[in-house]
C-alpha cells in the first residue's frame, strides 16, 4: 500500500519539482549539413536539366 | 507545435525547391511537349508484327517539309531498316516495336531513349540539327547478341 509518509518526506536527492530548464541542442550543424545536401540536389538537378536541354 | 527557426528556414527552402522543380517540369511537359516518351498507347500482336502495317515494311517515309516518319523493327539482334539517311534539321518520328523480346532504342547524345516492348508500339521524336553519324543502340538486355545490337542513322 502507498506509504502515507512518501508524500510528506522528500529524499535528499530529490528537488522540488520545478519546470526543467530547456536548453535546445544547437541545430546549426544540422542546418549547414542539410544546406549542403540541398545544394548538391539543386546543382545536380540543374546539371541534368541542362544536359536534357542540350540534347534536345 | 514548436518549430525551431532553422527548421522553418530549411522547410521553406526544401518546399520552394520542390515547387520550382515541379513547375519547370510541368510547364515543359504540358505546354511544350517536352516529356519522356509515353502517352501514345498503341498495342499490337507481337506474333503478327511482321504482317501488320506499318511494320511489314520498316522504312523511312517523308511526311512533310523536313519531317519524316521512321518505322523501325527491333528484333534479336538488330534493327530494321539497317541504314537510314536524313538531311540535317530533319524531325524524325520514330515508331518502333518488337516481334520477340524487350529491347531498347537509344541514340546516345540525344534524348531518344525508350524501351521497345513486344505488344506495344513506342513513339519518340527527335530533330537532328547537327550532321553526323548517330548510333542507335539496344540498352535493354535481350539475349546472347545484345551487345552487338545496333544500327546507324546518317544525318547529312
Amino acid at each position: 500500500m502507498g506509504n502515507a509518509s512518501e508524500k510528506n518526506t522528500l529524499y535528499p536527492n530529490e528537488r522540488n519539482p520545478q519546470p526543467e530548464q530547456r536548453h535546445d541542442s544547437s541545430l546549426k550543424g544540422a542546418f549547414v549539413s542539410v544546406l549542403l545536401l540541398g545544394g548538391f540536389i539543386a546543382l545536380t538537378w540543374f546539371g541534368v536539366f541542362a544536359l536534357f536541354l542540350a540534347r534536345n | 507545435m514548436h518549430l525551431h527557426r532553422l527548421e522553418k528556414i530549411w522547410l521553406g527552402i526544401g518546399f520552394s525547391m520542390l515547387c520550382l522543380f515541379l513547375l519547370v517540369l510541368g510547364i515543359m511537359s504540358l505546354t511544350m511537349g517536352m516529356a519522356p516518351p509515353g502517352g501514345h498507347h498503341q498495342s499490337i500482336d507481337p506474333a503478327k508484327v511482321r504482317e501488320t502495317a506499318p511494320f511489314d515494311k520498316p522504312m523511312l517515309k517523308k511526311i512533310g517539309e523536313n519531317e519524316y516518319e521512321a518505322v523501325f523493327l527491333a528484333y534479336a539482334f538488330g534493327y530494321e531498316p539497317h541504314k537510314m539517311e536524313v538531311p540535317a534539321g530533319a524531325t524524325v518520328h520514330f515508331i518502333i516495336t518488337s516481334p520477340d523480346v524487350v529491347h531498347g532504342f537509344e541514340i546516345p547524345g540525344t534524348n531518344v531513349n525508350t524501351m521497345v516492348l513486344p505488344g506495344e508500339v513506342s513513339h519518340v521524336t527527335h530533330t537532328f540539327d547537327t550532321p553526323g553519324e548517330y548510333l542507335i543502340l539496344c540498352n535493354e538486355y535481350c539475349g546472347a547478341g545484345h551487345e552487338y545490337m545496333m544500327t546507324t542513322i546518317i544525318v547529312k
